[in-house]
């Protein structure tokens, strides 16, 4: 089983034995409440889904894991630069055709009353600003494409 | 006697004041946007109204309609809160000129506190400290004039603002105009007023504010301080009282400082004067919050007395309950925050699948949300706060760390196991909390470390529960069938 991490892709193949699974001298016992057994000693823990990322709370820690289906493609991300969050266009530093060095404020948008700076993290050159000033975003929106 | 008020508010704080109405015996009127249908505030309201229109403006920060809505409702007072219209003077006299109690000071002292500038002069009149700076009313061109006689770093602050909107400090000329040029327009986005002033920023100071309560009858008090100086983008995240700061010579002089600030201005109800103290323990007044504030609670759980109640009855015409103090143990607030501390605490959003709270002995949760809740980005990241108290300052700190412990939060990301990290961060402990420590502590940003074991273990989880479904199976064999009690029987037989 494969799962995309804040760290990178992680594989892991626990062995199963009835409700149990064993990982690494781990117990964790499934069922209606999940417990996890680590040198005799059981930690209650909580796991839910939301789409396709598992969220677990352990021992104080909240950790995300996000399913990668077997043989599937994942869809990659990197090299966007996309919406941090929904909110709107504040200005536009940059155009079409232009060159821009890494660390170049590109955009800046407003979310939750606070403006936040979208940063080159490359050099480059502008392709595409798909949003103008005023226009709403949506979380993960990709707001400019910059060419290597 | 109040009988009917409307709490002009949503989330955590309309909880709070919703709850000290009915246990005051006063209806409680909610008002709600339509995105906050269903929410926990709206359900502890004896009178839940619908607000027309959409985005703050034509909701929760629309004046008419909610006095409209008070009327039409029949109350006979109006409580702001903090944020939204908690600091509008025109609302208050709004509120006032329609023959409703304001629970709150008078207009007079909302504009004179509110206006920072304003502020300072009545301060420097009644012999309250002030920072030094400078006032600019004349735009940028003043700003970019006057900012290098303040000298570097220096801070600009939005001169109606508050709660870190419109506040950007500077440290080098270079920064200058573009960061005037976004605190201009933060400050009139959030407040319709792009008036800023530049002040020196105070380095390595605390946060430290002073409670007051003022009746009708001329008793000003104050009920000690609360140490803020844990913040985060200028917003406090980490609240406690009493200050490791202040010794009690130091503690009466702020407290006389923070009358005398209130006086000056002929203030009634609660509020909040805000310090900057020195490693020096020189203090300086910093600004006076009109409003109940966020972090109340500390006091609350310090002094005894519930501050709602308090401004309740001196709102109603009668004298505070409070006789003299008596300060015990040591309480601590952090703020839960739907933000990513690891992404330079960017605001968060999602669904709370799971919200389990902390329980046990001196720990009280205020929250406006509960599980199933969706976050949004319609309003501020503060979900909830959690406070405790206990003896001592050290066992304070523990009974947090257990609390957020057992704080379970999932389906939104939030700034849990950062809280929980200062509770056993060194300088935390030691008492080391200035406002510039988080920068300090972690200047290329905060990240969670989680202990390999740690990640193992929920690589592990995960993989079990998606293997087994986890939580879409249909659960409990027993639920529905009716165990007859034992009691009800025995109730039945020997009635």
């Amino acid at each position: 089983m494969e799962f995309k991490t804040s760290n990178g892709r992680i594989e892991i193949d626990p062995t199963r034995d009835g409700d149990s699974f064993i990982h690494e001298g781990m117990i964790l016992h499934t069922g209606e409440n999940l417990w996890l057994e680590i040198e005799g000693r059981k930690h209650k823990v909580v796991a839910t889904k939301v789409g396709d990322v598992w969220w677990v709370h352990v021992q104080g820690h909240t950790l995300q894991f996000e399913v990668i289906e077997a043989g599937g493609s994942s869809s990659d991300d990197e090299g966007g630069l996309t919406a941090p969050m929904p909110g709107k266009i504040l200005e536009v530093h940059v155009r079409e055709g232009q060159d821009v060095v890494s660390g170049d404020i590109l955009m800046v948008m407003e979310a939750m009353k606070m403006e936040h700076k979208i940063v080159a993290s490359s050099d480059g050159k502008v392709e595409h600003v798909h949003y103008k000033e005023g226009d709403q975003v949506p979380q993960g929106a990709e707001l400019l494409t910059i060419s290597e | 006697m109040l009988k009917r008020t409307l709490v002009a508010n949503r989330g955590e704080i309309a909880c709070r004041i919703l709850r000290a109405c009915r246990e005051a015996g006063i209806e409680g009127v909610a008002i709600y946007a339509e995105n906050d249908s269903g929410t926990l505030f709206t359900e502890l309201a004896d009178i839940a109204v619908q607000l027309e229109g959409e985005g703050l403006a034509e909701t929760y920060l629309n004046q008419e309609q909610i006095l409209q809505i008070a009327l039409d409702s029949g109350c006979d007072s109006v409580h702001p809160g903090f944020g939204f219209l908690s600091e509008r003077a025109d609302f208050a006299q709004a509120v006032m000129d329609s023959g409703l109690i304001w629970i709150g000071p008078s207009p007079e002292a909302i504009t004179k506190m509110g206006d920072k500038m304003t502020a300072r002069v009545t301060m420097k009149e009644a012999g309250v400290p002030v920072i030094p700076g400078e006032e600019v009313t004349g735009g940028l061109e003043e700003v970019l004039q006057i900012a290098p006689s303040v000298g570097y770093p220096l801070l600009l602050k939005a001169t109606a603002g508050g709660g870190g909107k419109g506040m950007r400090a500077v440290h080098k000329q270079e920064d200058l105009e573009s960061e005037a040029r976004a605190a201009m327009r933060e400050a009139l986005n959030a407040f319709g007023d792009d008036r800023i002033y530049v002040e020196r920023l105070l380095t390595g100071s605390r946060h430290i504010e002073i409670q007051i309560l003022a009746d009708k009858y001329g008793k000003t008090i104050h009920l000690g301080e609360r140490e803020c100086s844990i913040q985060r983008r200028h917003q406090k995240v980490f609240e406690e009282s009493p200050s490791v700061a202040l010794d009690s010579e130091l503690r009466e002089a702020m407290g006389e400082a923070a009358c005398d600030a209130a006086r000056a201005v002929a203030y009634e109800g609660a509020g909040t004067v805000e310090f900057l103290v020195t490693p020096k323990g020189e203090f300086f007044f910093l600004e006076m919050n009109t409003r109940i504030q966020v972090e109340h609670p500390v006091t609350e759980m310090v002094t005894g007395v519930d501050l709602v109640r308090e401004q309740l009855r001196i709102a109603g015409g009668e004298a505070m309950s409070c006789g003299p103090l008596n300060m015990r143990g040591h309480a601590i607030e952090v703020r839960l925050y739907a933000e990513d501390p690891s992404n330079n605490f960017l605001p968060a959003i999602g669904v709370l699948k799971k919200f389990i709270a902390p329980t046990g002995p001196g720990v009280r949760l205020d929250t406006g949300v509960r599980e199933g809740d969706a976050v949004t980005p319609d309003y501020d990241p503060m979900l909830a706060k959690l406070i405790v108290w206990a003896p001592s300052r050290e066992e304070a700190l523990q009974r947090m760390g257990r609390a957020l412990d057992e704080f379970v939060v999932l389906g939104c990301t939030t700034n849990v196991r950062f809280l929980r990290e200062l509770c056993t961060n060194p300088d935390v402990v030691d008492g080391w909390t200035t406002t510039d420590m988080i920068d300090r502590l972690w200047p290329d940003g905060w990240s969670p470390g989680h202990a390999v074991k740690i990640s193992d273990a929920g690589l592990l989880i995960a993989a079990a529960c998606e293997s087994t479904n986890h939580g879409k199976t249909v659960t409990s064999s027993t639920g529905g069938i009716a165990i007859p009690s034992p009691f009800s029987t025995i109730n039945r037989r020997y009635p």
